[in-house]
């Protein structure tokens, strides 16, 4: 496993908002975290990145992590790109880039790597000069995701990367991280639109009130009338 | 008369400009006014005096001021800034002004509070240049402040560290996502702060040639007068308003008498921040947080 977190908790003051919850992540593998508002996904998703004190244990490739360690994280290889994008709106689209680069050790292999990134992604490259702010949302969700590859992650954190985006820029966007995949990444998707998710994931952990209620491979879960019922709005 | 004036406004601006910066930094970073960086300016100054008085070149001296006020800037963030970041902004300012007492006293207890000269010999030759007498210092001053604003602006727009420090600025939460050490490069910029406030106080040490520990008080808040008229949101408003205020405050002197000089300069402040708050370079809206 890349990743297990054992027993965890964390708090917002007397707010409990992730209770007791345990999750692995295998090696290149898709996982989910599925539920509604309010339901601990993105507190998961930021105490593993190293944005929150928490209790319980978190292991990254057996080693374990400690909270508040965002910094040291990211150099380990766990990026997490934030609800909202996370973009540094007053820097050029090149710029943010560049941002993806700063912990590496290899800054030469690492500029190739933005180039090749802006041909990846043209429209970034064609933006490079504009400021981060002036792109669109589902621009700037490619930008932040762009930026994150660029750290050269092995485990990517997205928290909620379809929120505000049109469907075609959403579908595009599942696109990309399906073929992170390929480029034997592991991912830790937090996501609201469950049908859409799961159709990308290879397994999933459905959260109610800070508690996992349900995990299991994404096709069972799909295909479960109970779990299709209360979370992905019934048979579709 | 109006082309010295102008000359002698342009030095006096070179100072301010070169202090104003250094309060934008931390401002930029952290939303705070450091008001310790006036006597941080006074200290590198005493720095830079006692090592041109033991007779070291002028380099060494600038550097030592640089260095002598650089180290005490991080002195500050490590015991009066860092451990309150929590707290509420007004917590660290108060901090701050400690410290800048406590600065002020230090010099007044090691250095005496009479002002000290330099030798006459050291204040350099004259230049004639038309109607306009240039002195040597006049050049240095502004010479070592183009130098300085040019390093400044390089490291901030077109380094890896100068990137990192945008990114702290502009969101302190994503530049810990990106790798980047907020906690550390804060210290840089109050290292990078506090070394330019002792330059400018070793500079403005050469330019009148004395040095007071009460000099930081008057230069400093003159000093934060600029960034609010440059735009306390953009650290290259200063560029601007640093030469504007110092030909403003040295005419206002020559033609209006010295008792109108604070009136004019401070009267000017409160004016931009009751029609353009956001400063002349602080772009169009007031509310866009902070900026480096």
């Amino acid at each position: 496993m890349i990743l297990s977190a054992r027993g965890l908790q964390v708090r917002y003051g007397a707010i409990t908002a992730v209770r007791g919850v345990d999750i692995d992540v295998a090696e290149g593998e898709i996982v989910a975290l599925l539920g509604a508002n309010g339901a601990g996904k993105s507190t998961i998703a930021r105490a593993i990145a190293g944005l929150l004190p928490f209790q319980g244990e978190i292991a990254y490739k057996g080693e374990k992590l400690r909270p508040n360690d965002a910094e040291r994280n990211v150099r380990r290889g766990i990026v997490l790109v934030p609800e909202g994008r996370g973009i540094l709106g007053r820097m050029t689209v090149e710029e943010n880039l560049a941002m993806g680069i700063y912990t590496r050790a290899d800054k030469s292999q690492g500029i190739a790597d933005l180039k090749r990134m802006q041909e990846r992604f043209p429209i970034l490259g064609q933006r490079r000069h504009n400021a981060a702010s002036l792109l669109s949302g589902g621009e700037q969700q490619l930008l932040a995701t762009a930026r994150a590859l660029l750290s050269k992650p092995r485990l990517l954190l997205l928290d909620e990367p379809s929120l505000g985006l049109a469907p075609q820029a959403t579908a595009y966007l599942f696109g990309v991280i399906a073929e992170t995949r390929a480029e034997g990444l592991s991912v830790l998707l937090v996501e609201q639109k469950a049908r859409q998710t799961l159709k990308v994931a290879d397994r999933a952990y459905l959260l109610e009130t800070g508690r996992v209620v349900a995990s299991g491979a994404a096709q069972k879960l799909i295909e479960d009338p109970v779990v299709s019922d209360a979370f992905l709005g019934g048979r579709g | 008369m109006l082309w010295q004036q102008l000359v002698n406004g342009l030095t006096l601006g070179a100072i301010y400009t070169l202090l104003a910066l250094s309060f934008s930094i931390v401002m930029g970073i952290l939303g705070i006014l450091n008001l310790a960086i006036a006597e941080l300016f006074m200290i590198g100054g005493y720095f830079g005096f006692t090592l041109i008085a033991a007779n070291f070149p002028l380099p060494v001296a600038v550097l030592g001021g640089m260095a002598g006020a650089a180290i005490a800037a991080m002195l500050i963030e490590k015991i009066g800034y860092q451990p309150l970041r929590g707290a509420p902004v007004v917590t660290p300012m108060l901090s701050t002004l400690g410290f800048s007492i406590i600065l002020q006293n230090v010099a007044t207890n090691f250095w005496g509070s009479d002002p000290l000269q330099l030798p006459d010999e050291y204040l350099g030759r004259q230049y004639t240049v038309g109607p306009v007498n240039i002195g040597q210092m006049q050049l240095i001053v502004v010479g070592a402040t183009i130098v300085l604003v040019t390093l400044v602006a390089y490291t901030v727009q077109r380094t890896t560290i100068g990137r990192a420090l945008r990114a702290v600025a502009e969101n302190r939460e994503v530049s810990r996502l990106l790798g980047v050490s907020a906690d550390r490069l804060t210290l840089f910029a109050f290292a990078l702060s506090g070394a330019l406030a002792g330059v400018a106080g070793v500079l403005i040490a050469l330019h009148y040639g004395a040095i007071t520990p009460y000099l930081g008080v008057e230069i400093g808040l003159k000093a934060v007068a600029v960034m609010v008229i440059g735009g306390t949101t953009n650290i290259w408003g200063a560029l601007l308003a640093g030469p504007l205020i110092g030909v403003v405050e040295v005419l206002t002197v020559a033609y209006g008498g010295s008792q109108v000089r604070d009136f004019v300069v401070y009267g000017f402040m409160i004016l931009i921040l009751l029609l353009r708050p956001q400063g002349l370079l602080g772009g169009a809206r007031s509310d866009q947080g902070q900026r480096v």
